[in-house]
């Protein structure tokens, strides 16, 4: 029973909220929490906060009815009302942080985006590795995979003919196909980016997006919302933040309060340990560059191999237009691969990576995330791709991707961290500790 | 202003409400900027600029979206927020239908007071200046900390009054105590009667008995009030019209925010019209409503835009609506 302390959850994630509860024996704060019909957040706190230390969890997540930013601003109204409420110290508690990625949007050498219209509606015959190929010239359309004409040896030979193919050639059409750009909640059709484009957000609408243009001379650019973000928590009245596994651990820096950036990667790394056998032979992933200084944390940690799977961007010689390609650096054949990475959204990055290992002969592939949003097309992406395991924390809302993914997803519970480091940053103990234990 | 092209008016619509936007840029004989608001798959929202707004007169568009004040909210915040980073001389938010304006006081124990905090997260965005339109509480324009021009539709109202109804006929009400100085403002305009409903509400979004304080038989009673939610308060109130003699009963109202059943509610009621500006999105809600008139606000809204961009006196509008 720890005193004076005041843990209020917000609607996104209830369940943590309970565990993280249950683990300081204490009751969560009675309040309501609830939309007037008009669509404004109604909040009232029931119980006393006067002078207290309250904690508000609050998760960057969708769902359980609102949306993200109804979400959001419920925590920035109850912070406030604790505030106005007299509470001591108001710390906001954000599993996952909203809006701390920023958006990769591809640009070709013109400045425009690389985004086409929509060309095939609704898909979800996605297999294990066909994703479909985009089509470009030269390319049929169904590449290869359903007729049987492989069509990636055939651009293969001809890169190597040229010279200087990529090393693991994910050569025209292949990678390209991979790139769904679009498809939201409202059913739209899927869509399909142009070669070599490649993005980690997806579009609910996309239409608009392709029917956008910017003035001539002028090369759009899309809004970053973190530090806004971080300074409206401030303004809300946020004495002190505390999140994990932040995307850009420079978020950090744009907050005027201190931030608590917990690890997801003990948890993680006790995984890795307790249930893949041999994990001593296994090669440990980064899916992209951004993502290699936590692997090769995790890697080096366990004395574990480490392999890097590299975006290509520039122009390459088979097609002036095809400038993405994935490259992996390293050697993965008839190894059990482990794939690290902080938030799997759309799924591209994972599933993708996924595909190149197979193709390299990895014998099994596991796939750890800390965050898994798995938003739009994410879910029928990773059912049929390589991935054999998805492990992902219960920092959003898993019950639904657990009853869609069944047993490929597993699921580790992050309450105990989470309560712990409430626990000490109350009682003014230090937390470096829960960074580093095994 | 041909040669120069720097600090020109740059009007920027969110999604709430681009009918509004293009009826104030039309006005305004300007373009609605390039720039394109939309949702990621993880319903993060995301914020396109397609044209450059350094060192313009930036205004911002954006009314709240009855079911959806938070999403609106959010994506005025990103605006803003990318405009300032953009380098944009002067920022100011057009927000027709202020949101949260009614949680405006701590009436409870831990009641937060949202409208102040919406006051704070718009400046921490980084506008410079705010537009709206009849604030529930015009204290709230002690919130902020930058100017805030509240506008009124009342000029609107009267015209209204005056092409449609001999005031003679008529007796403006009040539906509650708090309305009742926007009520006998219009009234002297008018030189008109005025009446009072007394109310006692419960619970929020329910109404309890009501009284009138007034005499209203066989005249024309124009209740008059600055947003009508759920309608159950109008509703009442023109029963309680209709029971002490009234001819007619319609009502006046700023924002109509029409949410839950109110359109059943308002089909269902005595009420002859309910007449609201266009502050608040309507979509179909005219055509699903024989009795819901519509007002123009957009000339108000965009003669506040060129005077505050010139730098010229708004208090004209308070008294006058531009036609």
């Amino acid at each position: 029973m720890v005193r004076n302390i005041v843990v209020l959850g917000g609607n996104s994630h209830p369940k943590l909220v309970e565990s993280v509860c249950n683990a300081l024996a204490l009751p969560a704060c009675a309040r309501i929490l609830t939309k007037f019909s008009s669509g404004e957040s109604r909040c009232e706190i029931k119980d006393s906060v006067r002078g207290k230390d309250v904690y508000i969890i609050q998760t960057g997540f969708g769902g359980n009815g609102a949306k993200l930013n109804d979400h959001f601003m419920d925590l920035c109204i109850m912070i406030s009302a604790c505030k106005t409420g007299s509470a001591r110290r108001v710390t906001a508690v954000l599993p996952l942080f909203p809006y701390s990625r920023q958006p990769d949007i591809p640009y070709n050498k013109a400045g425009a985006p690389l985004f086409k219209a929509p060309t095939d509606a609704g898909r979800k015959d996605y297999t294990f590795d066909s994703v479909p190929a985009t089509p470009a010239p030269n390319v049929p359309k169904s590449a290869g995979l359903t007729n049987g004409a492989d069509i990636t040896n055939r651009l293969l030979k001809a890169s190597q003919l040229n010279g200087d193919g990529p090393a693991s050639p994910m050569v025209n059409g292949k990678p390209n196909g991979e790139s769904y750009l679009a498809n939201g909640s409202n059913g739209a059709a899927s869509v399909r980016a142009h070669p070599g484009s490649y993005t980690t957000h997806d579009y609910e609408n996309l239409s608009i997006v392709n029917a956008f243009e910017a003035r001539p001379g002028y090369k759009q650019w899309v809004a970053q919302a973190g530090t806004l973000v971080a300074n409206l928590l401030t303004c809300a009245g946020a004495d002190h933040v505390i999140t994990m596994d932040l995307h850009d651990p420079q978020v950090q820096g744009f907050f005027d309060v201190p931030v608590d950036n917990l690890y997801g990667r003990p948890l993680l790394k006790q995984y890795i340990q307790q249930h893949i056998p041999n994990y001593k032979d296994a090669v440990i992933i980064s899916p992209d560059a951004g993502g290699a200084k936590r692997a090769t944390a995790i890697a080096d940690s366990m004395g574990v191999d480490f392999a890097l799977i590299h975006k290509e961007r520039r122009p390459t010689k088979i097609t002036e237009r095809q400038n993405a390609s994935m490259m992996l650096v390293g050697n993965v054949a008839d190894r059990v691969c482990i794939l690290i990475d902080d938030i799997a959204d759309t799924g591209n990055t994972i599933t993708r990576a996924a595909k190149l290992l197979k193709k390299e002969g990895a014998a099994k592939i596991y796939a750890l995330v800390t965050h898994g949003v798995f938003s739009g097309d994410a879910i029928n992406r990773i059912n049929a791709s390589a991935l054999d395991k998805l492990v992902v924390t219960n920092s959003v809302p898993q019950d639904d991707h657990k009853a869609k993914l069944g047993h490929k997803l597993v699921v580790l519970d992050i309450a105990p961290i989470f309560a712990e480091a409430i626990r000490r940053v109350h009682h003014g103990e230090s937390i470096s500790v829960l960074f580093n234990f095994d | 202003m041909s040669g120069e092209m720097a600090n020109e008016i740059k009007l920027i619509s969110g999604r709430s409400h681009p009918d509004l936007s293009d009826k104030i840029a039309k006005r305004l004989g300007v373009e609605v900027a390039r720039t394109i608001s939309l949702n990621y798959s993880n319903q993060e929202t995301s914020f396109t600029v397609g044209e450059s707004v350094r060192d313009e007169d930036v205004f911002i568009m954006q009314s709240t979206a009855t079911g959806d004040v938070n999403e609106g909210l959010m994506e005025l915040l990103i605006m803003i927020s990318a405009c300032r980073t953009a380098s944009a001389r002067r920022i100011t938010a057009v927000i027709p239908n202020f949101p949260y304006a009614r949680q405006d006081k701590k009436d409870k124990s831990r009641a937060p007071i949202s409208a102040r905090l919406v006051a704070n997260m718009l400046q921490t965005a980084g506008a410079n200046h705010i537009v709206t339109v009849d604030l529930h509480a015009s204290q709230i324009q002690g919130f902020f900390s930058v100017p805030v021009d509240n506008l009124y539709a009342e000029p609107s109202f009267l015209r209204y009054i005056n092409e449609n109804f001999s005031p003679e006929d008529c007796v403006i009400v009040s539906p509650d105590a708090g309305g009742a100085k926007r009520a006998t403002s219009i009234a002297d305009h008018l030189n008109t009667a005025f009446a009072l409903i007394h109310k006692e509400r419960p619970r929020p979004n329910v109404v309890g008995r009501m009284v009138l304080v007034g005499n209203v038989e066989d005249k024309i009673a124009i209740l008059v009030d600055d947003m009508a939610d759920t309608c159950g308060t109008l509703v009442k109130a023109a029963a309680v019209l209709k029971e002490n003699g009234a001819k007619s009963v319609l009502a006046l109202v700023t924002h109509g925010i029409l949410s839950g059943n109110a359109i059943e509610t308002l089909n269902g009621s005595v009420l002859s019209a309910l007449v609201v500006t266009n502050t608040v999105p309507l979509g179909d809600k005219v055509e699903r409503c024989p009795k819901l008139r519509v007002i123009d606000i957009s000339p108000t809204i965009a003669e506040a835009i060129r005077r505050t961009h010139n730098g010229e006196s708004v208090s004209y509008l308070f008294t006058h609506a531009p036609v």
